[in-house]
């Protein structure tokens, strides 16, 4: 009767959750708690309640004790959860796990305290914890349960038949039949609700219009979605208030990393740069004050480019530059009129005969190194470094606050993420939730200083092929690496 | 006795899964609970199985299966095993899959519900036919008590005392209570069986309202709305032994015209029942909700709330009337009136079963 006592407090729960990254539900996190440098992962449960896993990686040795904490964000202060006990998993010195229950989905904080010889630390890592996919049942477990349930009504109606005579057993029949029927319409009609509150990406409308030369491109939230998805709470995340990836379908060619100014509580605006005309499947992701973070869909059809556009973008030596000409804009612009300093977009696909080398604009090349073979669901870093034309590596500059940025596609679009040094959540929620707490809680520190090597720390959800695109910057101008990489099953 | 045992331990387990869940939050297949509840269905699974052999060898009397022979109830409470086990396995698929997000009362859910229901009541209808001397007839009541704990259980949300001023506490109550101390009353072969199975179900709910806060325990989950060190009470049960009693007197009054004006008797005992489940309740639960019953011995005054549950402290003493409408005229007619209606299911039950018992 687990369900029944739980039913006074979760009355309220059935609004639908969002996603900030479709596919991939586990949370990323490289940050600093005190002294200690600290890599976390967690894995949601698949339903609520249930079990979320995490792995605390902590190199350093006079770590004495992890625990973890998990705090609901529309929880009262008061409503404190229970500390879980971390405990070192064996053979490994420096990972640390955990387990902690989570009573329902919604957006948490989890508070990692360390205690170590140097005063210990503090981090909180943002996770929105929600169902993502429609559940299946086994074969085997529906043939048994079907077997089980006709032996049962057979029974039942027997005994009726037995003790009542051939009335009672009919009667029992019809009941039983009404019941299997019931039971079947009841479950048909808490899958729907169950489908529709699933975390899913929100499809918002798209508008291009055309602006001399340029194409301007408006977001709009659909006409029937409910207010609570106006973006009038939006807040930055590393400086801007949307992140917009456009890939061109079906062969991921051209990739564009733009950031879009907002007009208004419903409506975001953004000029186009030169991309192939063609359909692109749009991303935007955006976070909200609350901390929870959102990633909004479309499609796109764009035309050619126009000749003027193109020449504006064609360098000297007739390559077409991949990157904004012009100074940032204000956020507060009524309309944008120029391309954001930070956007970027990049054409062409991988070599796959150079493997984990990928060409870059200008004629330098960038190089991909990861721990052994890419398995499903296995912690890894994946880390980039880029060289110039001359074979010289090249030192890496912020951009955006960071030394790089990732995004990744599995080849039937079933995963898309946005990854960043310091893992998959949204920087403007670490920010939220190192706010609460005064300054003692930061995630990795804003980068400063130009860097060799860029590394972002992830575990692909499912095997399959996916398409990585990895952006840095390098002596002003932001380079595009394009990888494939191929996951294994986890054997 | 195993049998019994089985019985009485299905409502007592779930009754402390409640407390568990409550408590602790952290709620897996084989936590101590669980695994008692299902050990509770497996004794009486085995008692129901002992009881074929031996009518088997009479030959006589019972419901008759290829060779074996067994009381209905034995076979009603295999049944309701087998069921136990189907739903067990569609309820574990369910939680892994939906959890509760897709609803409380899921299909597996109500499928282990009648379950239950099946193991319990098969229990108390083949006690009712072994009622050979007082300890038999004591048995009967005692399963008759397990019954009316499982309708405690299933209808907890309806029935805590800040709802027991509402029109679904006494719509329910008089739909589910009246059948069972109806066809007691009438089989019973106590001097007063339906207050005995009420008295019966009232020891039951009490001793783990009494003896489960001895135990220190708090909270693995959170949020936590309500700090708690020790096991928390379920709910005080009902006083359903005042209406109990006025069945057996009209059952030992009116016996001999039972037969012949079954209505008549439905609707005098209908009405008594409800006309005293709501006097004693109306009353009973404000005392609840009074500082008065904030005690080890009622475990009331609005003190003892699972540790998710999030509630004003304003409401944790008053009636629920934003909940559910409060009962007014004709909430009360409907509520007696369903209670004759069950009370009439009751006396046929419980004739067919007195006749069972006598051939």
């Amino acid at each position: 009767m687990r369900a029944l006592w739980l039913a006074l407090a979760l009355v309220c729960l059935a609004a639908p959750g969002a996603s900030a990254h479709i596919g991939s539900p586990n949370v990323f996190f490289d940050g600093v708690a005190g002294p200690h440098r600290v890599r976390v992962v967690i894995r949601p449960p698949q339903s609520f309640p249930g079990f979320a896993q995490a792995d605390v990686r902590v190199e350093d040795a006079d770590v004495t004790r992890i625990t973890l904490q998990p705090e609901l964000l529309d929880a009262t202060a008061a409503a404190q959860a229970p500390l879980a006990e971390a405990a070192r998993i064996a053979g490994q010195a420096e990972l640390w796990g955990a387990s902690f229950w989570l009573l329902r989905r919604g957006s948490y904080a989890i508070e990692i305290r360390l205690e170590s010889g140097r005063g210990g630390g503090r981090l909180a890592v943002p996770l929105q914890a929600a169902a993502l996919a429609r559940p299946e049942m086994p074969p085997a477990l529906g043939v048994t349960l079907l077997a089980l349930g006709s032996l049962l009504i057979a029974g039942l109606v027997w005994l009726a038949g037995a003790s009542g005579g051939r009335v009672a057993a009919a009667v029992t029949a019809a009941l039983s039949f009404a019941a299997v029927y019931g039971g079947n319409y009841r479950w048909r009609q808490m899958d729907r609700e169950f489908a529709n509150a699933l975390a899913k990406p929100l499809p918002v409308d798209t508008a291009l219009e055309r602006d001399g030369a340029q194409n301007l491109l408006a977001l709009v939230p659909p006409g029937d979605a409910p207010l609570a998805s106006a973006w009038d709470s939006l807040v930055s995340d590393h400086g801007k208030l949307m992140h917009m990836f456009l890939v061109r379908e079906p062969d991921l060619d051209a990739f564009a990393h733009l950031h879009p100014v907002r007009r208004d509580a419903r409506r975001f605006e953004g000029l186009l740069p030169p991309l192939p005309g063609g359909t692109y499947q749009l991303y935007g992701e955006v976070t909200h004050e609350d901390g929870t973070s959102e990633t909004l869909v479309s499609r796109v059809n764009l035309p050619p480019p126009s000749a003027a556009a193109l020449q504006a973008f064609t360098g000297p030596d007739g390559e077409i530059v991949c990157l904004s000409p012009a100074s940032a804009v204000p956020l507060s612009s009524e309309r944008p009129t120029a391309l954001d300093y930070d956007d970027s977009w990049h054409l062409g696909v991988s070599d796959p005969a150079r493997g984990v080398t990928a060409p870059l604009m200008g004629g330098g090349r960038m190089e991909l190194q990861t721990d052994g073979a890419l398995v499903a669901d296995r912690d890894t870093s994946l880390r980039f470094r880029a060289y110039g034309p001359d074979g010289a590596p090249l030192p890496l500059e912020p951009y955006m606050g960071m030394h790089g940025h990732a995004a990744l596609r599995r080849s039937d679009g079933t995963v898309f993420t946005h990854l960043h040094p310091s893992g998959s959540v949204s920087m403007a929620a670490a920010e939220i939730l190192a706010r609460r707490d005064g300054a003692t809680v930061s995630p990795m520190p804003v980068a400063s200083a130009s860097a060799r090597e860029v590394e972002f720390p992830y575990a692909f959800p499912r095997a399959g092929d996916y398409r990585v695109w990895v952006q840095v910057r390098s002596s002003g101008r932001v380079l595009t690496g394009v990888f494939d990489v191929r996951v294994s099953e986890r054997s | 006795m195993l049998l019994l045992l089985g019985a009485i331990s299905v409502p007592l387990t779930l009754l402390w899964d409640y407390s568990w869940e409550s408590t602790i939050g952290i709620d897996r297949p084989w936590n101590p609970p669980h695994s008692a509840n299902y050990l509770a269905v497996l004794l009486a699974a085995v008692g129901a199985l002992r009881m074929i052999a031996p009518v088997t060898r009479v030959g006589v009397g019972g419901v008759v299966l290829g060779r074996a022979r067994a009381p209905l109830g034995a076979w009603l409470a295999l049944w309701g095993a087998l069921a136990f086990v189907a739903a067990l396995l569609f309820d574990r698929w369910w939680q892994a899959s939906y959890g509760l997000a897709a609803g409380i009362w899921h299909p597996p859910q109500l499928a282990k519900g009648l379950a239950y229901f099946a193991v319990v009541t098969g229990a108390w209808l083949a006690l009712v036919e072994r009622q050979r001397d007082t300890r038999g007839a004591l048995a009967a009541a005692v399963a008759a008590g397990a019954v009316l704990a499982m309708i405690f259980v299933v209808t907890a949300p309806q029935s805590f005392a800040n709802r027991q001023h509402s029109a679904v506490f006494y719509k329910l109550g008089c739909a589910l209570y009246p059948v069972v101390l109806a066809a007691q009353a009438l089989a019973g072969r106590l001097r007063a069986p339906a207050a005995a199975a009420a008295l019966a179900y009232l020891a039951l709910c009490a001793s783990l309202v009494w003896l489960l806060p001895l135990f220190p325990a708090t909270p693995q989950a959170g949020p936590v709305y309500n700090a708690l060190t020790h096991m928390l009470p379920p709910p005080f049960p009902l006083l359903l032994v005042v209406p109990a009693l006025a069945f057996d007197a009209l059952a030992r009054y009116s016996s001999a015209k039972v037969r012949g004006g079954a209505w008549t008797a439905a609707l005098l005992a209908g009405t008594a029942f409800f006309a005293l489940f709501l006097a004693t309740q109306w009353w009973f639960s404000a005392f609840l909700l009074s500082p008065a019953a904030y005690s080890w011995l009622f475990a009331g005054g609005g003190r003892h709330w699972p540790f998710f549950l999030r509630l004003e402290p304003a409401a944790r003493t008053v009636f629920w009337d934003f909940m559910s409408p409060g009962l007014d005229v004709t909430a009360a007619f409907i509520s007696a009136l369903v209670a004759v209606a069950s009370a009439r299911a009751g006396i046929w039950l419980g004739s067919a079963l007195r006749a069972g018992g006598r051939a």
